[in-house]
C-alpha cells in the first residue's frame, strides 16, 4: 500500500482505537456525573476508588488465580465498598452548606487511596488479566483491538445496566427524584441520606469496571493511573453536561476519539493542550455541555 | 609511691574505658535520600534495602577507623524526597544542618539536577555560600550533573558509552540489520535524555539509519497510534528508551501489531524486576546494558544481602552497595574523627577524599572516576531470557 493510502487510513485508524479507548473515559464520566446529578457535589477521589478497587481485585487474581471476568466483577464489588468509604469520610458528615469542605476532602481521599496502593505495591507496575488482549479482528486495511472491542462491549453493558436501574426501578426513581427535588423527595420519603450511599456504591461499582478495564487495556496496573483517569472523567463531565449520563457518555467516546487525532496530528506533547482547549471552548461557549441544562435542582 | 601507682592506674583505666566510650558513642552518619513514595517507591526501597545491607556488612567486620584508630559503626538513616526538587532540596537543606557526614541519593533526576545547584559550585569559594554538603548519587542517571557542584559525585552507570559498545557490538553480531526506530517517553528526564543524546545518536555513529520515533507519556495507556508509526517505519532495531510501566504497554501492543524487528533494545532502568513482574512474554530477548548483574560472587553477596532486608539489587540500587564500601575506604583513608564538632571539617575531608578519586572498587570491576565526579563502570549485556535477566555478552570479557 502506497504512502498515501497510509496517510488516508492511520488518522481513521486512531480515530476508532481512541473511540473505543474512550468508553473507559465515559465511563468514569458517568461516575462523576451521577455523583454531582444527586448530590451536586464532585468527588474528586472517584477515580482513585475505580483504581484501588481494581487494585483489589488483583487478591482475587494472585491469589485465587480466578478468570478475567471474575476480577472484573471483584473490582467493580471492591470499589463499590471504597466508594461507600469515601461517602462516609468526605460527604455523610460534612454540611451540605460547605461544598468546598467536600471537595477538598475528596482530594484528600484521591492522594490517601494512591498513596495506600503506592504503599502496597512499593510503585511497582502489576499485570491485570485481560480478555481477547492477543485478538487482533482484522478488517483490512482497517483492524480491531479484540481486547478494545471487550471493553467497548462490557461498557455499554455496564451503562444499559445503569440506565435500567434508573429509569426502569424505585431504587432508579428515587436516586432520580434525591437529584431533582430533595426537599420534596424527602417529603415522599424518600431517605436522602440511603439514596445518596447507594449512589456512591452503584458509582463506584461502576468505576471498579471503569478501573478494570483501564488495567485489562494495558495489560498492567499502576498507581500512575489515578491522576489522568481523574483530570479525564472531569473533562468528559464537563464536556457531556454536568449531570447528564448520556452527555458522560457520548462526551467520553468524543474525547477518546479527539484525543488520538491530536496525538496523530500534532504528536503527544500537545495532544493534551488540544483536549484542555476543547474543554476550554465548551466552558466558554457552551458551559452546559452537550446535554446538561443550566439548572435543574430547587 | 604505691599508692601514686594505684591512682595512676585507675586513671589509666578510667581513661581507656572513657575512649572505648567515646568510641562506642561515635557512629558515622550516612544519610540516605530518595523515593520512597509515589510511583518510583520502589527505587527508594530497594536503596535504603541495599544502603542498610551494606551498612550491617561493614559494622559486622568492626566499622570504620576513624582518626583515632578507634573503630565506629555506621548508621544509615533514608529520608523520603518523593522524587519531588522541592521536597529534595527540603530534606538535603535539613540533612545539612544535622551531623551526617554525607548525603547518598537522590533517585531522580529530576531532583539531582536543583539540588546539585544548591551546594557549593567550587569547593572551598569563600564567595559561593551554597551548601557544603557532600551528595553521593546512586540513581539520578541522567548525564553529566555530576560537574554542576564539586560537591557531588555520582557513582551511575556511564549510558553514554554503554550504548556506544552495545551498538556496535550489535552490528557485528547483527550485520543484516541498517536501521533504528525509537520509542520515547517524552515527559521523563532520564528517558529522554537517554534516546535523544544517546542512543539516537550512538547507534547514528554506528551507522544505522535511524527512522525515526514514536513518542509517548509516563501515564499514557493507549499506545495504538504510536505503535503504527513503529511498525510503518521498519526499522531493523526497535530502542525504547522508557520505564517499565509503559515499556510493558509498548511491547504488548507491538506484540498485538505484530511488529516485526531484527533487534529489541531497552534503557538501562527497565533491567529490572518491575518489566519481568509486568511482561515478561513480551519483553522475551529485549536487550539491556547494565552495570549490575549477579555474575560474581561478591555481586551474589550483595544481591542477597539486599533482598534479605527486602530489596532488590538492581543497576541503580548496587550502586549504592558500592558507594557504601567507597566512603568506608575515603573515610578511613581521611580520617574522620565523627565527633559533634568535626561534622563539617568531616564532610570536607570526605569531599576532598572523593574527587582524589581515580579508581574504585566495584561489583563487576573496577570503576573508574573523572574529575568530573562521574563514574565509568564496568557493565554488560543482559537480555530477558525465559522469564529473567540473563547475561548475553560482556564486553570486558
Amino acid at each position: 500500500m502506497s504512502d498515501f493510502w497510509w496517510d488516508v487510513i492511520d488518522p481513521i485508524q486512531s480515530v476508532l482505537d481512541g473511540v473505543m479507548f474512550g468508553s473507559i473515559y465515559a465511563l468514569i464520566g458517568i461516575g462523576f456525573t451521577l455523583i454531582f446529578g444527586v448530590m451536586h457535589k464532585i468527588n474528586l477521589a472517584y477515580a482513585a476508588a475505580s483504581i484501588g478497587g481494581a487494585y483489589a481485585s488483583l487478591a482475587a487474581f494472585q491469589l485465587l488465580s480466578a478468570p478475567a471476568l471474575v476480577v472484573f466483577l471483584c473490582a467493580a464489588v471492591a470499589s463499590g465498598v471504597i466508594g461507600y468509604a469515601v461517602y462516609i469520610c468526605c460527604f455523610r458528615f460534612i454540611p451540605e452548606h460547605l461544598p468546598l469542605a467536600t471537595l477538598m476532602a475528596s482530594v484528600g481521599m484521591l492522594i490517601l487511596i494512591d498513596e495506600v496502593v503506592v504503599h502496597a505495591t512499593a510503585g511497582m507496575p502489576e499485570p491485570y488479566p485481560a480478555m481477547f488482549d492477543d485478538v487482533m479482528i482484522d478488517l483490512e486495511p482497517f483492524w480491531v483491538r479484540g481486547d478494545l472491542l471487550m471493553i467497548f462491549v462490557l461498557s455499554v453493558i455496564a451503562m444499559m445496566i445503569l440506565l435500567y436501574i434508573l429509569y426502569r426501578t424505585r431504587l432508579g426513581i428515587a436516586t432520580r427524584a434525591v437529584a431533582q427535588q430533595p426537599a420534596a423527595a424527602q417529603l415522599c420519603g424518600i431517605g436522602q441520606q440511603n439514596t445518596n450511599a447507594v449512589t456512591f456504591i452503584i458509582t463506584g461499582a461502576l468505576g471498579g469496571l471503569a478501573g478494570a478495564m483501564v488495567g485489562a487495556s494495558v495489560g498492567i496496573l499502576s498507581p500512575l493511573l489515578a491522576l489522568p483517569l481523574t483530570v479525564k472523567g472531569l473533562i468528559v463531565t464537563v464536556i457531556g453536561g454536568l449531570g447528564s449520563i448520556p452527555g458522560a457518555i457520548v462526551a467520553g467516546l468524543l474525547v477518546g476519539g479527539f484525543e488520538n487525532v491530536f496525538q496523530y496530528f500534532r504528536g503527544v506533547t500537545e495532544r493534551d493542550i488540544y483536549v484542555m482547549l476543547l474543554l476550554f471552548v465548551f466552558l466558554t461557549f457552551r458551559p452546559q455541555g452537550l446535554f446538561g441544562r443550566m439548572s435543574t435542582r430547587d | 609511691m604505691k599508692r601514686l601507682l594505684t591512682i595512676a592506674a585507675a586513671l589509666g583505666v578510667a581513661m581507656s574505658v572513657g575512649t572505648a566510650a567515646d568510641a562506642a558513642d561515635r557512629t558515622v552518619k550516612i544519610a540516605g535520600f530518595g523515593a520512597m513514595s509515589g510511583v518510583v517507591r520502589s527505587f527508594g526501597i530497594n536503596t535504603q534495602a541495599v544502603m542498610q545491607a551494606a551498612a550491617k556488612a561493614i559494622n559486622e567486620a568492626g566499622g570504620v577507623k576513624l582518626a583515632d584508630g578507634s573503630m565506629a559503626p555506621m548508621e544509615v538513616t533514608f529520608d523520603d524526597d518523593r522524587c519531588n526538587a522541592e521536597e529534595g532540596i527540603s530534606v538535603v537543606r535539613r540533612l545539612a544542618s544535622g551531623d551526617a557526614v554525607v548525603g547518598v541519593g537522590p533517585t531522580c533526576s529530576n531532583v539531582a539536577e536543583p539540588l546539585f545547584g544548591i551546594l557549593q559550585a567550587k569547593a572551598g569559594d569563600e564567595g559561593d555560600s551554597g551548601l557544603q554538603f557532600p551528595i553521593f548519587t546512586d540513581t539520578a542517571i541522567k548525564g553529566g550533573l555530576a560537574k554542576i557542584s564539586e560537591w557531588a559525585f555520582r557513582n551511575v552507570p556511564n549510558e553514554s558509552q554503554m550504548y556506544k559498545s552495545l551498538f556496535e557490538w550489535l552490528a557485528s553480531q547483527h550485520p543484516d540489520a541498517k536501521s533504528v526506530y525509537g520509542g520515547v517517553e517524552e515527559d521523563f528526564a532520564h528517558s529522554r535524555f537517554t534516546w535523544y543524546k544517546v542512543m539516537k545518536t550512538r547507534s547514528a555513529d554506528v551507522g544505522y539509519e535511524v527512522k525515526g520515533e514514536s513518542k509517548w507519556l509516563l501515564n499514557d495507556t493507549n499506545f495504538t497510534t504510536q505503535v503504527r508509526e513503529m511498525k510503518r517505519a521498519g526499522a531493523d532495531i526497535i530502542a525504547i528508551s522508557a520505564h517499565p510501566f509503559t515499556t510493558c504497554g509498548v511491547l504488548k501492543e507491538m506484540a498485538r501489531q505484530r511488529v516485526k524487528y531484527k533487534v529489541l533494545v531497552g534503557l538501562t532502568s527497565s533491567s529490572s524486576l518491575e518489566t519481568l513482574n509486568g511482561c515478561a512474554k513480551q519483553a522475551e530477548g529485549i536487550i539491556i546494558p547494565t552495570s549490575f548483574a549477579p555474575v560474581n560472587p561478591e555481586a551474589v553477596a550483595a544481591a542477597d544481602a539486599a533482598a534479605a532486608l527486602g530489596g532488590s539489587a538492581d543497576l541503580h540500587s548496587a550502586a549504592a552497595w558500592e558507594i557504601m564500601m567507597i566512603l568506608k575506604d575515603v573515610i578511613e583513608a581521611a580520617g574522620i574523627q565523627a565527633t559533634a564538632d568535626s561534622v563539617q571539617a568531616d564532610r570536607m575531608a570526605i569531599r576532598d577524599g572523593l574527587a582524589n578519586l581515580k579508581t574504585t572498587k566495584g561489583l563487576l570491576g573496577e570503576i573508574q572516576r573523572t574529575d568530573e565526579g562521574e563514574a565509568v563502570k564496568p557493565y554488560v549485556y543482559v537480555h530477558a531470557d525465559d522469564g529473567s535477566w540473563a547475561v548475553l555478552h560482556d564486553p570486558n570479557a
